[in-house]
């Protein structure tokens, strides 16, 4: 044998073992990137999986079944809506603007039983929330629903903005209280003195209990209804599921 | 290790890959147990449709915290990175968008979110913020290898360099 095909041979030899070596390379290099892959599978689904186990239903008494709100309509309409609301959140004063009307025509048609239940979601901003709440649970004890109703609706045309929730003192909620039909000599002490305030902390542990955790939130017979971009989009979104 | 003949810039990149890896982790983290208020965040934007919304209130904060975990090991770095300034940049896009349109919410860049009286004075605060993350992402992506990244033993392709990283993991 001459040393050149010895030297062939074992050039030969380490080419094989060269694209051996690339391919034991290679082949590393899919399953790393597989399994760091699925690493990061898992983390995400992990991840997905601890969210929707965290994730609570908005589980809240049906319309009229609540002792703290006010209703319109008749209780054996087709459809139901409970929003809950409060007095100071700018969404629950543009859904009121944009659903109002609407509402209590389709109510009045036998359409919609509609209950409203306010209570206390921002008194971190500055105590209008409670008293304004406090207000109306007031009025609805001394001057009964239909009163309050209409309490509840010039609070939103008067509401205060976040900014400045002082503009609206206790003597502006009892005049907006008498104009809605409130007797002055009935409400006038218990709004200013906080009367109803266990009343509001109860609305309040109510809505949380129900797992609401924002305003507004509106319910749609029994079922959470946020479908819209923007506040006047689930407005006509959901006046176009009642009518 | 020399891999990109600049050594400065590759602790530099190792120190972007930090910054804007924690950042992913606590925010993806603070949120992955709040789902509904992570959607509440997404939804108070008035970018998506509600349906759309949930989604992504659900899947944004498992995709911060993966891929903020990719850019602190290092792993897949420069599609972390990528990714990592891809978010960022729709971020910048939807603040500027409430601000645009004078809506006043919380970011909900670290949980919370929703509707805020006055958020509109943190919004350029909450820009420059991201711009700058967006920066660091951008500059990590644009480096071939960053220093101590787990890149550099999974995928070390010199064959001596290999051995040596192999035999520091056996």
């Amino acid at each position: 044998m001459s040393s050149n095909s010895k030297a062939s041979a074992r050039a030969q030899k380490a080419a094989e073992m060269r694209a051996a070596q690339n391919k034991r390379e290679a082949r590393r290099r899919i399953l790393t990137i597989a399994g760091v892959l699925g690493v990061m599978v898992l983390i995400v689904g992990g991840s997905i999986g601890v969210s929707l186990l965290n994730k609570e239903d908005v589980k809240a008494a049906g319309a009229g079944s609540s002792e703290y709100g006010v209703t319109i309509g008749e209780s054996d309409a087709p459809h139901s809506v409970v929003i809950y609301e409060d007095f100071l959140c700018p969404y629950c004063g543009q859904l009121e603007r944009a659903t109002r009307k609407d509402l209590a025509r389709l109510a009045a048609d036998g359409k919609v039983f509609v209950e409203y239940r306010p209570f206390d979601l921002l008194s971190s901003i500055a105590d209008y929330p409670i008293r304004a709440t406090n207000a109306f649970a007031v009025v609805l004890e001394k001057s009964g629903p239909d009163v309050a109703k209409k309490f509840h609706d010039l609070l939103y045309e008067n509401q205060p903005s976040e900014q400045d929730p002082g503009s609206m003192t206790d003597d502006d909620l009892v005049k907006l209280a008498v104009e809605a039909g409130a007797t002055e000599g009935d409400v006038r002490a218990d709004i200013e003195g906080l009367a109803q305030q266990a009343w509001v902390d109860k609305a309040t542990q109510e809505a949380a209990d129900s797992g609401v955790k924002s305003t507004p939130t509106i319910l749609l017979d029994g079922k959470v209804f946020q479908d819209g971009r923007t506040i006047q989009d689930m407005a006509d979104n959901l006046m176009a599921e009642l009518e | 290790m020399r891999e990109t003949g600049r050594p400065l810039l590759a602790w530099v990149g190792l120190a972007a890959r930090l910054v804007t890896g924690i950042v992913w982790i606590v925010a993806g983290g603070l949120k992955i147990t709040q789902p509904d208020a992570s959607i509440n965040a997404v939804r108070a934007y008035q970018l998506l449709p509600s349906s759309v919304a949930e989604v992504v209130g659900i899947a944004l904060p498992a995709t911060e915290l993966v891929v903020g975990l990719a850019l602190v090991l290092g792993v897949f770095t420069r599609g972390a990175a990528v990714m990592s300034a891809v978010l960022f940049a729709a971020f910048i896009v939807g603040i500027s968008s409430v601000w645009a349109r004078g809506i006043e919410i919380d970011c909900g860049c670290f949980g919370g979110g929703g509707t805020k009286a006055g958020a509109a004075s943190a919004y350029p605060w909450e820009i420059a913020r991201d711009t700058a993350l967006l920066a660091a992402s951008l500059l990590v992506a644009s480096l071939r290898r960053t220093r101590l990244s787990l890149d550099s033993l999974l995928f070390a392709t010199r064959p001596a360099e290999r051995a040596a990283t192999e035999g520091a993991m056996t």
